[in-house]
């Protein structure tokens, strides 16, 4: 009887979806049926969006990862394209300045709800060897402070090919932080770098690169990149971890 | 049921419209002047509108002497429409004006009975016709509607003094038409045809119909107040509760007017008997107690006073209120409130020039950009703005196709490539081999350079070279043979190259450049 009893209540609590605790992973979207936008931001990039649940995960960090000319940009563009276009407001925390708005407006942004944050850091300070990390720092405490102001669809924070030993001084406590504000809200906030930033604190990193085509040229026209797009941490779908590869190939618009 | 109080001037008065009007037509003015009483006492110009406050709070002004009000409900505090009449005459007398008193149920017969009948006149709804046709046409002038005199009634007070004579009074007297009956007895049609349009307005006034609802007079109202401090005050954290002490009662006043901030000043009288004023402009309308002080402390941090505050006094601009309908099932945006102190705090931070909204320009210069205020558009916080096309716009990009690499699917929703720009393009050495580049290198840190894999190009791009001289693009420093470079000067003005897209060794693709004016090399862009 009390067996019995027991396998009622895991079924009562199986049908109510209360049968997980913290210990236990987070049920997958695709558990749960379609997509939950309210879960994830669609990247609009389809492949992407299937193999990662529908999108990037919403109250976490997330990371794209990726030497120059990996596609970090263009995938960028593309999200937040994706962001404006479900009406949400979009910041991009632009730690080196180097936003192409003409890309952007290609990209089909709407650029009326994108706040443009233009960053100072500088990719040769010379002498003044703290100058970035003061920039830095005024980066981190812009980001930090639209992601206290809340409601914003998707930050971005992009530090690609900022200078690396300027992020590495950053106190590891920085993303942490940041983490626990992001935590909970409606927000995706998606680090950008050359290399991973908020390591154990990023809720998804993707890792990008050129795969084995490379860079096409047809003729005198510069073809495109060819994107090797990899899952290489993800709290919420640890199973998927560098089993998703998605190749992007590019051609001329 | 509306009433109209008509105060006739008085022969000292400074002739009105209306003055005018009845001194140009013999009989019936005569008989409004016998019909007055004699001069009635000089009232002051607010004394009518306080006389038409004291009975509803729906009144409105046409000129000095004649004030229009809503009297409807008034019956069951006073009684009978002629009780009503009799109770405004009567608090009229009390202040010592004799006025005159009509009531119909249109607010434009009773402005034209108020003109024409002396004492208390009554008229039961839907009798104004009838009640009008008697009278002289003349009467007419005083109450003209015209579309100029709509488009000054939005003017200052006063300027409908300044309606134009209508020459329509010697066209009826031509007809031989002396009553208001006979002109409304006159079919409408002909009417138009004869006076274009403003034969039936001159019909519907003959009728006593309203052309327009009563618009009610809204008094002014100023948002305003300052605080004299005994002891002055350094810092800001002090200034904040002063504000907030201030802004209190403004936000409560706006609250019930329904209006809020459109733009808030904040005054400091200092002890160097200065002023330092700052005025700021809000994106929305706003009357959080909070996000104003917030908004006013941040604006004081970044320009703060030279020395200690003795006075403040705060002045609000309103604006209508914003009505804001929430909806369960769209996601939440950031309120005004919230972008406002946003950005004040951003620009504290970054300063103001570093944040807002990136826009194209109209140029075929590379990198080209401006930025806007974010949240300039009201669609932002209203309602959902239209979402914008994802087809790539003309221009020189390029897409990415995703594919599955393992299950083979296709797809084919495009994503644009993008250049991530340097703002000032990076000298570079480029090493040619039958004028295509073959190497790449820089000094700059952060750009590898090596060996060209692939390149593409050139593509020959100029302009502006009407508003300046090309040639000082990225120039970092050297000669220049012709004039000396402007020290500061970020963004030349012209600019002519030929440009290469080139795949280095390393797997980078960069946009670089050749200045042809100079021959110097530059990378522009990456492409990422």
């Amino acid at each position: 009887m009390p067996a019995l009893a027991r396998a009622d209540l895991e079924t009562l609590l199986r049908a109510r979806k209360l049968d997980r605790t913290l210990t236990t992973v987070l049920p997958l979207p695709s558990d749960t049926g379609p997509h939950d936008s309210l879960a994830v931001s669609a990247t609009d990039v389809a492949p992407l969006d299937a193999r990662l649940g529908g999108g990037l995960p919403r109250g976490q960090l997330s990371e794209l990862v990726g030497p120059r000319s990996s596609g970090r940009t263009s995938l960028l563009l593309r999200m937040l394209a994706a962001a404006t276009a479900r009406g949400e407001l979009v910041a991009l925390i632009d730690v080196l300045d180097s936003f192409d708005v003409e890309s952007a407006q290609a990209a089909g942004i709407d650029l009326d709800r994108l706040l443009w944050i233009r960053g100072h850091v500088v990719m040769n300070p010379g002498f003044c060897r703290d100058l970035n990390q003061r920039a830095l720092e005024q980066a981190v405490k812009a980001l930090t402070l639209v992601l206290q102001a809340g409601n914003f669809g998707l930050v971005v924070f992009d530090a690609a090919d900022a200078p690396s030993d300027a992020i590495r001084r950053l106190p590891f406590t920085t993303w942490l932080r940041l983490q626990r504000m992001v935590e909970g809200s409606q927000t995706t906030c998606v680090l950008v770098g050359g290399e991973r930033l908020a390591r154990s604190s990023a809720g998804l990193t993707l890792q990008l690169g050129r795969d084995g085509s490379g860079i096409r040229f047809t003729g005198r026209l510069f073809d495109g990149l060819a994107v090797d797009a990899r899952v290489v941490r993800s709290r919420t779908r640890p199973q998927e971890q560098a089993d998703v590869r998605v190749s992007l190939s590019t051609t001329c618009a | 049921m509306y009433a109209c109080l008509y105060r006739p001037p008085a022969p000292s008065d400074v002739p009105t419209p209306e003055a005018e009007s009845l001194r140009s037509r013999p009989r019936d003015s005569e008989a409004v002047w016998a019909s007055g009483g004699g001069a009635p006492r000089e009232l002051k110009k607010d004394d009518m509108v306080s006389i038409a406050r004291e009975f509803s709070p729906r009144y409105e002004r046409h000129g000095d002497h004649v004030v229009t009000l809503d009297v409807s409900g008034l019956g069951r505090l006073f009684g009978a429409p002629r009780a009503i009449g009799e109770a405004i005459a009567g608090d009229a007398a009390r202040r010592g004006a004799r006025v005159r008193v009509a009531l119909a149920g249109t607010w434009t017969a009773a402005r034209i009975l108020a003109m024409a009948r002396p004492g208390v006149t009554v008229v039961e709804r839907g009798a104004e016709a009838a009640a009008l046709a008697s009278l002289g046409i003349g009467v007419l002038a005083s109450v003209i509607v015209t579309p100029e005199a709509e488009s000054l009634r939005s003017r200052p007070r006063g300027s409908e003094a300044a309606v134009k004579k209508v020459d329509a009074f010697a066209i009826f007297r031509s007809w031989g038409i002396k009553a208001l009956g006979e002109l409304a007895a006159l079919p409408a049609s002909d009417l138009a045809a004869r006076l274009g349009r403003q034969g039936p307005v001159w019909q519907a006034l003959a009728r006593g119909e309203d052309l327009r609802p009563l618009t009610p007079d809204l008094a002014e109202e100023r948002f305003d107040g300052s605080i004299d401090l005994e002891w002055p005050i350094e810092g800001l954290e002090p200034l904040s509760f002063v504000l907030t002490r201030l802004l209190e009662p403004l936000s409560t006043q706006l609250e019930r007017r329904d209006r809020g901030a459109a733009v808030l000043h904040v005054q400091l009288g200092l002890v160097t008997d200065a002023t330092h004023a700052s005025r700021l402009e809000l994106p929305a309308p706003i009357r959080d107690v909070r996000t104003l002080r917030t908004l006013a402390l941040l604006d004081l941090e970044s320009h703060p006073p030279d020395a200690a505050i003795d006075r403040v006094t705060v002045v609000i601009e309103p604006t209508p209120g914003r009505v804001l309908q929430h909806t369960l099932f769209t996601r939440a945006t950031p309120t005004p409130e919230q972008i406002s102190t946003l950005l004040a705090r951003l620009g504290a931070l970054m300063g103001q020039d570093r944040i807002g909204a990136p826009a194209a320009v109209d140029s075929y210069r590379p990198g080209a950009f401006a930025m806007r205020a974010f949240g300039a558009t009201s669609s932002l916080f209203t309602s959902r703005g239209a979402p914008p096309p994802l087809a790539p716009a003309a221009s020189h990009s390029l897409a990415l196709e995703p594919r599955l690499s393992r299950s083979g699917e296709g797809c084919h929703s495009a994503v644009i490539s993008a250049l991530r720009r340097c703002r000032q393009p990076v000298p570079a050495r480029v090493a040619l081999d039958r004028d295509r580049p073959v190497r790449v290198t820089t000094d700059r840190r952060g750009f590898a350079g090596g060996m060209v894999v692939q390149c593409a190009g050139p593509w020959r791009t100029s302009g502006d070279w009407w508003a300046g001289r090309a040639g000082t693009a990225g120039r970092a420093g050297g000669e220049n043979p012709v004039q000396p470079v402007p020290p500061i000067q970020p963004v030349p003005p012209a600019w002519h190259r030929d440009e290469w897209d080139v795949a280095l060794g390393d797997g980078a693709v960069y946009r670089i450049f050749r200045d042809r004016d100079t021959d110097a090399w530059f990378i522009d862009a990456v492409v990422d």
